[in-house]
């Protein structure tokens, strides 16, 4: 009789591969949900997971190593997530199991693919693309090894066209070393932007202080006794430097999509649909890997993402332990800052939908599109000095409200976020007491600013409503206002469900009285609530609204020198000893 | 602090809680709104600022940062995503003070 392998498999209730941000969110928001399973992290990493975003802050010396870290040190042993340094081969997924390197094999209940992305380099036939000092940029020891070796660089070529790239350029012009930066393509990030921005972008580098070079390749790397010293670019040029940072983008690894024994779906990264479901059941994928579809084009594609990262990790949590019903994503979301100027895309501010209206206003140091489909914003795009307040534009665009009476304010920059939101709520007010009809309440959102927040995350499953069917669709959706305004529950009853049925004017108006966040009043906290259920409640209604000073009344402070180790070796002017024009002036 | 009509210190904030959780979710960990603060008094790592705003106890170190901020903004300008610092220093000392009546 053959013994069953599978009896006396190790096994974990969730399996996470990856120890990116995504895959370390979804294990302890895991762990909140479910404070008993067993969770288990694979990773080959050999660091605790870090803010990858920072990194760049890190190689010019802003941040120090303990300051990347992502999460507090020990937070994996203290919420008992097991981290094991184990490289996975391929998933059985009829079996549920994975295999690992050594031969060895793990059972799992829900697994997790959080691989992330590796970086592509330089193409294989780029002759010189080994020798020393040729980095690509994409891990912590990249950035650690870039960081030794600012101090002994006298020049830098930057090749890559994407946000990677320009950010890589600010860093190195922070740094004061001179850069020279290659794009492949005429424009810089020529499907986010159009042309105008990129111009704009590219002008405000090269005033900066870099050579920037458009449609411009690498043929080869000139080397010197096995370190680099320059580059031929396709121009026929050659530029001399002691370092090549690549940055030309990243691509999901997929390899255990293809080493999967049931078809998993993957073209660009593990296809998965709103709530990170691959095609296989009981395996999930989050993060660089996840390629997800975009609301309007409908397109798959990996957001590679620090925001979207966390989020998909939170999701795959949410989906895997079944205790909360998982938020949906929206449109894409892009800020960065480019020295003095930030740079805002949201959704997609170039859209090929029919009927798409695009507006543009151009002011000297500014920009903005905006594309419009009737009154409702599809993309958002901004340049300018002052940053915007882009989640509240991504806001406006995941819930498709109107943007008619904003329009010119957000053309111009100069949006308001709360006073757009807290006129919404006034005009719902306005609304239900027009009607005689109370908005429909939003279920209550669970553990939100909370770290005790265990009792209160479950849902029962019946009580969770199905996730509305015009979310998935690739068309544009139109929710009611109503979900601005959610009703206060009385503070020392539980709440009731609210019935959307017509209520008589008087105990409307009685009902708006009561409601001291929507009209006038302050609100007040309740000074202890009836139970932990109902204080998340409450937490949600009293936040609410304004009046703490906004403009700045102090200046930020002034920066130190750009690069201190380097002016104790520099002498910045350099004086001749004798002055020839003088000299022959005298003479005369 | 306000004062309500009940007595009890009433809070207004400019950010919702549910905002200021998308918002400490998106910060990527650069350390730039904290090199601009002019009230931070000894070193502190974000992580550990982010991880006390959004819940659990507030240590020492953090409860004092909270305290001194005067929400100047200078922590706004700088964010590499445009998030609001203010805010989520608002919360904390929502959080603060909430953890005082509860005592």
């Amino acid at each position: 009789m053959i013994k069953n392998p599978l009896a006396t498999l190790d096994r974990a209730d969730i399996v996470i591969v990856g120890n990116g941000i995504a895959g370390l969110t979804a294990a302890v928001e895991a762990r909140r949900l479910e404070p008993e399973k067993s969770i288990v992290i694979m990773t080959r990493q050999s660091h605790p997971t870090i803010n990858t975003p920072a990194l760049k802050q890190f190689a010019i010396g802003k941040v120090t190593r303990e300051q990347l870290l992502a999460y507090p040190p020990g937070t994996e042993r203290q919420q008992r997530i097991h981290v094991v340094d184990a490289l996975v081969e391929g998933i059985h997924a009829q079996e549920k199991y994975i295999r690992l390197a050594g031969g060895q094999c793990f059972g799992y209940d829900s697994l997790l693919l959080a691989t992330g992305s590796s970086p592509t380099g330089l193409s294989s036939d780029v002759p010189g693309r080994d020798f020393d000092g040729v980095l690509t940029l994409h891990r912590l020891n990249d950035y650690m090894d870039l960081r030794r070796r600012l101090n002994e660089v006298e020049e830098v070529v930057v090749i890559g066209g994407g946000s990677h790239a320009i950010e890589t350029v600010m860093g190195m012009l922070y740094w004061g070393i001179p850069v020279h930066w290659l794009i492949r393509s005429r424009a810089f990030l020529p499907r986010m932007l159009d042309q105008t921005a990129s111009d704009m972008v590219l002008e405000r580098i090269r005033r900066a202080g870099a050579k920037v070079y458009t449609e411009t390749e690498v043929l080869g790397v000139v080397g010197r006794v096995g370190a680099v010293a320059g580059v031929v670019t396709s121009q026929q040029q050659m530029i001399p430097c002691q370092l090549v940072l690549v940055c030309t983008g990243t691509a999901p690894v997929t390899t255990l999509a293809r080493n999967c024994d049931l078809p998993m779906k993957h073209q660009q990264g593990i296809l998965v649909d709103d709530q990170l479901r691959t095609s296989v059941r009981d395996i999930y994928a989050a993060g660089d890997v996840a390629a997800l579809r975009d609301p309007l084009s409908g397109r798959y594609a990996p957001r590679a993402q620090w925001h979207a990262a966390v989020l998909q990790g939170r999701t795959a949590a949410a989906m895997i332990t079944g205790a909360e019903e998982p938020e949906g994503f929206g449109v894409q979301w892009h800020a960065t800052r480019l020295g003095d100027l930030s740079m805002l895309t949201v959704g997609n501010p170039l859209a090929k939908v029919e009927g798409a209206l695009p507006l543009t206003q151009k002011r000297k140091g500014s920009y903005c599109r905006l594309s419009l489909v009737d009154d409702r914003l599809v993309g958002y795009l901004a340049l300018g000095s002052e940053p915007q307040d882009s989640l509240a534009i991504k806001r406006i665009i995941d819930e498709g409200l109107s943007v008619r009476d904003i329009t010119k304010d957000l053309l111009r920059g100069e949006f308001d976020a709360r006073k757009y939101f807290s006129g919404k709520r006034s005009f719902a007010v306005q609304r239900m007491i027009v009607t005689g009809q109370l908005p429909t309440p939003l279920p209550p959102v669970p553990g939100i600013i909370s770290g005790e927040s265990r009792a209160v995350a479950r849902i029962p499953a019946e009580a969770r409503s199905p996730l509305p069917a015009q979310r998935v669709t690739g068309e544009l959706y139109r929710p009611a206002t109503g979900p601005l305004v959610r009703p206060v529950p009385n503070r020392s009853t539980p709440p009731a469900p609210v019935q959307p049925a017509p209520v008589d004017t008087g105990a409307q108006r009685q009902w708006l009285a009561d409601q001291r966040t929507l009209i006038g009043e302050e609100p007040v906290f309740a000074s202890k609530p009836p139970n932990g259920a109902h204080q998340e409640d409450q937490k949600e209604e009293v936040e609410l609204v304004v009046r703490v000073p906004e403009r700045q009344f102090i200046p930020p402070p002034t920066r130190r020198n750009p690069h201190p180790s380097r002016s104790l070796w520099h002498y910045t002017n350099k004086h001749p000893a004798v002055n020839g024009k003088g000299k022959a002036n005298a003479e005369k | 602090m306000l004062k309500s009509n009940s007595g009890q210190p009433a809070v207004r904030l400019h950010k919702t809680g549910s905002q200021v959780m998308q918002e400490i979710h998106a910060c990527i960990g650069c350390n730039e709104c904290l090199l601009a603060c002019p009230a931070l008094g000894e070193p502190l790592t974000i992580d550990i600022l982010n991880r006390e705003t959004l819940g659990g106890p507030i240590s020492r170190p953090v409860a004092q940062f909270a305290r001194s901020c005067y929400q100047c903004g200078a922590c706004v300008a700088p964010c590499p995503v445009g998030l609001h610092r203010d805010a989520m220093m608002m919360w904390l000392k929502v959080r603060l003070l909430r953890a005082g009546w509860e005592e």
